[in-house]
């Protein structure tokens, strides 16, 4: 429970508000390259800001505020011109840098070209989309996580859901609510529809705990019939702050993103590389993205997948969940925890310094804690629960991606029988993030 | 822009804003956050406070503090 105008403070992504201005010192991916090489310019919102963003035939991108300096048209209805693009009102034209290079109605030998600067962003392209940085020079790097570079079969699930990114990330620090939203309510939803939902997602917690780490907070839980020498317990996966969360197993890697798009509105994506024991490269000259389901033609939301599971739990707290009434427990301490990371990036913001996540070391990749056996489930059967009961099962590439896994498996197999180590794709730390017999920062203690 | 506050618990907000701590217990600057949450008959208050960065939870007590006697 909060005040309501702790809750403003938290919810808020605007500039000059505390928050946003933590906000903005992140990049975010705001276009998908194949669309961008699909039509050059794109208006983007991001953090309740517009935007007109393009890819110069060089391959050169730019960011600028969408209205134009000279009378307010929108740039994102621009025409790329070199590396710079043009209004397509009066024809001033500005590069990636933001500054004015051209105003055809102006003479020449006036300096007023460079008293109407735009405030350009930084882009940059990685993984199959388009970075941007909205905040204040310097700008950070971009920071080169292990889902983005490393080997694998790579598809990009999203949809652009009615909510707050506060409850989203909530969300990241609750392990709870998997075996009851995934779990016993999967489970219902199964009974009436007609399939069986996977078993490894209703097991029950035994114990929970929170490591603040460089990167936000590492997860951990014990569920029924585990240990503290299990994966999901010793490894965990981390919410990556401010905005991500790394999930995995069974051969799969997935960054959960949520762009707080304005104060309402958040684009989830789901950035998934296949890359199991056994893996054999198949090339992908692009990669494909697919919107999941959000609402089901009666406008009620689509519940038999997991991640449509988590939207409905996200969008029914309503827009910006009213947590002045609401009940937090002694299991929800990980959203308490988090809250108060939110609190120390603001104060840190304010003091002059980076928030948490900044990087300004140039570096090769990032790779980040992640379970390899999730839920003790198996390899292979979390992958398959994976692709059939997860967004995955709307992917335009399904079919390929159980191949990936399927062939895969039988490599595996191969391999044993000759003698041989299977090629398996680095990605995710798999290593105890915490030593045996030691509590987590946050720690439940056993449960029940 | 929030979604409208829940009229059936407007009381307990209300306890909130009353109750929450204000000031550190360390170094008796303003709390920057407290998280209420309960837990049995307790209400608590996770609490951090940017000024000197201590954590910790407070539970407010009212006239009566449960002891304990150790068996014997």
């Amino acid at each position: 429970m909060l005040t309501a105008e702790q809750n403003d403070e938290l919810t808020a992504v605007e500039p000059g508000t505390r928050m946003g201005e933590v906000l903005r010192r992140y990049w975010y991916p705001v276009a998908f390259a194949r669309e961008m090489a699909e039509f050059p310019v794109k208006r983007v919102e991001l953090l309740g800001e517009f935007f007109a963003l393009w890819r110069s035939p060089s391959g050169r991108y730019g960011i600028i505020p969408e209205p134009c300096p000279h009378r307010k048209a929108s740039m994102a209805y621009g025409v790329v011109e070199g590396d710079g693009l043009r209004c397509p009102y009066h024809g001033w034209k500005f590069d990636t840098e933001g500054a004015c290079t051209d105003q055809p109605a102006e003479k020449d030998n006036t300096n007023f070209q460079s008293r109407v600067r735009a405030t350009a962003g930084k882009v940059e392209e990685l993984g199959g989309l388009v970075w941007a940085f909205l905040g204040p020079d310097p700008a950070p790097l971009l920071p080169r996580f292990d889902v983005y570079v490393m080997d694998g079969y790579r598809d990009i699930g999203w949809a652009d859901i009615p909510c707050n990114y506060v409850q989203v990330m909530e969300n990241a620090v609750d392990p709870h609510h998997v075996e009851h939203l995934h779990g016993r309510y999967f489970e219902f939803i199964g009974n009436h529809e007609g399939f069986t939902a996977p078993a490894s997602f209703g097991k029950q917690h035994q114990r929970i705990g929170f490591d603040a780490f460089e990167w936000g907070i590492i997860k951990r839980r014990i569920l029924s019939g585990a240990s503290e020498d299990n994966d999901d317990w010793k490894v965990g996966h981390p919410l990556v702050f401010p905005y991500n969360m790394r999930v995995g197993g069974g051969g799969v890697h997935q960054m959960q993103i949520r762009v707080p798009v304005n104060r309402t509105t958040t684009r989830f994506m789901l950035y998934t590389v296949h890359a199991p024991e056994g893996y054999e490269a198949i090339e992908q000259p692009a990669i494909p993205d697919y919107e999941i389901p959000v609402f089901d033609e009666r406008g009620q939301h689509v519940v038999n997948y997991v991640e449509g599971q988590d939207i409905m739990a996200w969008c029914t707290q309503g827009p910006i969940t009213d947590r002045t009434t609401e009940h937090l427990g002694r299991s929800d301490i990980g959203v308490s925890m988090l809250r108060k990371m939110f609190k120390q990036q603001m104060a840190a913001v304010e003091n002059g310094q980076d928030p948490l996540g900044t990087i300004r070391e140039p570096h090769e990749r990032i790779d980040l804690p992640c379970e390899k056996d999730k839920f003790h489930a198996g390899g292979a059967q979390f992958a398959l629960d994976f692709c059939d009961m997860g967004s995955t099962r709307y992917s335009p590439m399904l079919d390929t991606i159980r191949k990936v896994h399927l062939s895969a498996a039988e490599q595996v197999g191969k391999d044993k029988a000759a003698g041989r180590p299977s090629f398996t794709p680095a990605g995710g730390i798999g290593d105890a993030t915490l030593a045996a017999g030691t509590d987590a920062q946050v720690d439940s203690g056993p449960v029940g | 822009m929030s979604s409208p506050p829940d009229r059936r618990f407007a009381a307990d907000a209300e306890a909130h804003r009353r109750d929450a701590p204000r000031f550190c217990p360390n170094c008796a600057e303003p709390v920057d956050l407290a998280s209420e949450f309960w837990e049995g008959d307790d209400r608590r208050f996770y609490c951090w406070c940017a000024a000197c960065g201590w954590t910790g939870e407070i539970a407010p007590t009212g006239d009566t503090a449960i002891g304990h006697e150790p068996p014997h």
